[in-house]
C-alpha cells in the first residue's frame, strides 16, 4: 500500500498543480476591474460556456452522490438524469434576453438584474441572503465530496479535513487570483477529465464484475428488484413516492434554470450565439452522468459494503484491483467534478454578497469591492469547510434543500424581463413567502403533502402571492418596464 | 421548417418531456426489462428524451441561422444587443 499511496499522491498532487497554474494563466487576461473579476470581460467563447454550464451538472453531487443513490437508492437516482436538459431548455431565451439587459445597464449578478426592475435595497439584501443560504450547502457537498474521495484513495491517511483543505485551498487560490477566468478555464480543463474518467469507469467495472451492463441489471433485477423499480427507494430503504420524485425533477429543473451562478455566466458570455450554442450542446453532459449511475449499480451486489452510500465510488476503485496510477486518475476526476463546482459557486457567492449585499447601502470603490470579494472567498469557503466537517446528510439530500430556495428566484425573475404588471412589493412578497414556505417544510418534512418536494411547496405559495400582491400595487412607470419588457 | 415554427415545437417537446419523466408518463414505463443497449428501459427512455432534447435544440439553432434571426425577444429594435450590432446569431 506505501507504494500505491506514494503514486496516489504524485498523481493527487500532480493534478492539483496542474490546475493551479491553469487557474493562476487564465486571470493574466482579464482586466481588474469588477467586470473583469466577476464577468470576465464579458469575453467567454463556447469552450469555456460549454464546460462552465457542464460542471454545473458535474459537481461532487453527481460524481459521488449519484452513484450514492444509485447504489441504495436504485431508481431512485434517475431523477438526476431527468432534470438538467428540463432545466437548461429555456436559457434559450432567458440567457442572451439576461445578457442584453446586462449589456445595456451594466448588470454582472442576477439580483442587480431582478431589482434593476424593481429597485429596492432590502429585495437585493435577501437575494444575497437567500444565495448564500443555497450556496453554502452546495459548496459544503463540493468540500465533502474532495474530502471523502482523498480519504478513501489513500486509506484514511489524508483525513477528511485534510483533502478538503488541500483541494479547496488550491481553489481558493486561483479564485482569489483570477476571478471567474480562473473559473472559465479551470472548468475547461477539469471538464475533459472528469468526462473520460467517469466514461472508463462506468464502463470498465461493470465489465469487469458482471461481464457488462446487461447481465449487471439482470442479476439486480434477479436479486433486488425493488431497486430497479420507478420510483426507487427513500433514504430508510422504503419506497419512495411518486408525488416526491416528480417533484424532485421538477423542483430541481427550475432551480437549474435559475442557479445564481450558472445564470451569471449569462453576463460573461461573449455574445448571444455563445449562450444559444452552449444551451444546444448541454444535453451531451447531462448523458455523462449515464457511467455515472453504472458506478453505482456496480455496488449492488459487490460482496462487501461501504460505510456510507456516497463512498460506493472510491470504495469500489479500491477493492477491484486497479493499478495505482488508475486509482489517482479516478480521484483526480472525482476533485475534478468537485473543484470545477465549488470554484464558481465561491466566486459568485463572494460577488453576490458585495454587488448585492453591500454595495446598494454603501457604495464602494472598484477596488474596495474586489478586495471585499476576494476577502469573502475565503469567509464563504471557511463556513461551508466548517460544515464539511460536521454534516451527516447525504450529499443529495443537501443539494435538494438548496435548490428549494434557489428555485424560488424562478417567479421573481420571469416577472423582471416578461410582466408588465409586477411591483416591486409583489415580488418581494412572493419572495419571501415561497423562501419561508420552502424552508417550513424542509425542517418540517413529515407535513408535506404527498412527500411533494418543498421547493414547489413554496412555489404553489409565491406564485399566488406574487400575482395578487402586485396587481393590488400602482404599476411601474411604463418606460422603467418597457426598458426590461421589450429586450 | 421556419424558425418560428422550431420554437413551439421546442416549446411542446419539453413540455412532453416533462411530462414523460414525472408520473404519470414515467410510471407508463416503469417495468425494466427489456433492457435498451444494456440499461433499464426507465433510464434509457429518459436517455431517449435526453437526446431528443439535443436534436430538437439543434435543429432549433439551425433554424434560426438559416434565416438569419435577429433577435425576436428584440422588439422595436430598443435592445443594446441590437443598437450595437452585436452578434444575434
Amino acid at each position: 500500500m506505501s507504494d500505491s499511496f506514494g503514486l496516489i499522491s504524485v498523481v493527487i498532487f500532480g493534478y492539483l498543480a496542474a490546475t493551479l497554474a491553469v487557474g493562476l494563466a487564465a486571470g493574466r487576461r482579464a482586466s481588474k476591474s469588477v467586470q473583469g473579476y466577476v464577468a470576465g470581460d464579458r469575453d467567454f467563447g463556447l469552450l469555456v460556456m460549454y464546460f462552465i454550464t457542464g460542471a454545473s451538472v458535474f459537481s461532487a453531487f453527481a460524481f459521488l452522490g449519484g452513484p450514492g443513490w444509485a447504489y441504495s437508492r436504485g431508481a431512485a437516482a434517475f431523477y438526476i438524469l431527468s432534470y438538467g436538459a428540463l432545466g437548461m431548455a429555456p436559457w434559450y431565451a432567458l440567457g442572451p434576453k439576461a445578457a442584453a439587459l446586462g449589456r445595456r445597464f451594466g448588470f454582472v449578478t442576477q439580483a442587480q438584474l431582478l431589482t434593476g426592475r424593481f429597485p429596492s435595497r432590502g429585495l437585493s439584501a435577501l437575494m444575497a441572503v437567500l444565495t448564500l443560504a443555497a450556496f453554502v450547502p452546495y459548496v459544503t457537498i463540493q468540500i465533502r465530496g474532495a474530502g471523502i474521495v482523498i480519504e478513501a484513495v489513500t486509506d484514511g491517511r489524508i483525513p477528511l479535513w485534510a483533502g478538503g483543505a488541500l483541494a479547496y485551498g488550491v481553489v481558493m487560490l486561483y479564485v482569489l487570483a483570477s476571478g471567474v477566468s480562473a473559473v472559465g478555464w479551470t472548468n475547461t480543463f477539469q471538464g475533459v477529465f472528469m468526462l473520460a474518467i467517469a466514461w472508463t469507469l462506468g464502463l470498465y467495472l461493470p465489465y469487469k464484475l458482471y461481464g457488462g451492463t446487461g447481465p449487471m441489471f439482470e442479476q439486480i433485477l434477479a436479486a433486488r428488484p425493488e431497486l430497479l423499480a420507478l420510483p426507487g427507494l427513500d433514504s430508510a430503504g422504503e419506497p419512495w413516492s411518486w408525488g416526491a420524485y416528480s417533484t424532485s425533477i421538477l423542483a430541481s429543473a427550475i432551480g437549474f434554470t435559475m442557479l445564481p451562478h450558472l445564470f451569471m455566466k449569462a453576463f460573461t458570455a461573449r455574445d448571444d450565439r455563445t449562450i444559444r450554442r452552449t444551451v444546444v450542446l448541454f444535453p451531451t453532459f447531462q448523458l455523462f452522468l449515464i457511467p455515472v449511475f453504472l458506478i453505482g449499480f456496480a455496488g449492488v451486489l459487490f460482496p462487501q459494503a461501504p460505510d456510507q452510500p456516497d463512498f460506493v465510488l472510491p470504495f469500489l476503485i479500491l477493492r477491484t484491483d486497479l493499478p495505482a496510477l488508475v486509482v489517482g486518475l479516478f480521484c483526480a476526476g472525482a476533485l475534478s467534478a468537485s473543484m470545477s463546482t465549488g470554484d464558481a459557486l465561491l466566486h459568485a457567492g463572494a460577488s453576490v454578497v458585495v454587488e448585492d449585499g453591500v454595495q446598494p447601502f454603501r457604495k464602494l470603490s472598484d477596488k474596495a469591492r474586489r478586495v471585499l470579494m476576494r476577502v469573502l472567498v475565503v469567509a464563504v469557503g471557511g463556513v461551508a469547510y466548517g460544515f464539511a466537517l460536521n454534516e451527516n446528510s447525504s450529499l443529495v439530500e443537501l443539494l435538494l434543500a438548496s435548490y428549494g430556495i434557489v428555485c424560488q428566484f424562478m417567479p421573481s425573475m420571469l416577472a423582471a424581463m416578461y410582466w408588465r404588471r409586477a411591483t416591486t412589493a409583489g415580488v418581494a412578497s412572493g419572495l419571501i413567502a415561497g423562501s419561508a414556505t420552502a424552508v417550513f417544510f424542509f425542517l418540517n418534512p413529515g407535513l408535506k403533502p404527498l412527500g411533494l418536494h418543498e421547493g414547489v411547496l413554496g412555489l404553489l405559495v409565491h406564485v399566488p402571492v406574487l400575482l395578487a400582491v402586485s396587481r393590488l400595487g400602482k404599476p411601474q412607470d411604463q418606460a422603467h418596464v418597457e426598458s426590461f419588457v421589450r429586450v | 421548417m421556419p424558425y418560428p415554427v422550431w420554437r413551439r415545437v421546442a416549446w411542446c417537446f419539453h413540455l412532453l418531456f416533462a411530462a414523460a419523466v414525472t408520473w404519470p408518463g414515467q410510471a407508463l414505463v416503469n417495468a425494466p426489462a427489456p433492457f435498451v443497449l444494456g440499461l433499464p428501459r426507465q433510464m434509457a427512455w429518459v436517455a431517449a428524451w435526453i437526446v431528443g432534447s439535443l436534436l430538437v435544440m439543434w435543429r432549433l439553432d439551425a433554424a434560426r441561422g438559416r434565416e438569419g434571426v435577429r433577435n425576436p425577444d428584440v422588439v422595436g429594435g430598443a435592445s443594446a444587443t441590437a443598437r450595437r450590432g452585436t452578434d444575434v446569431g
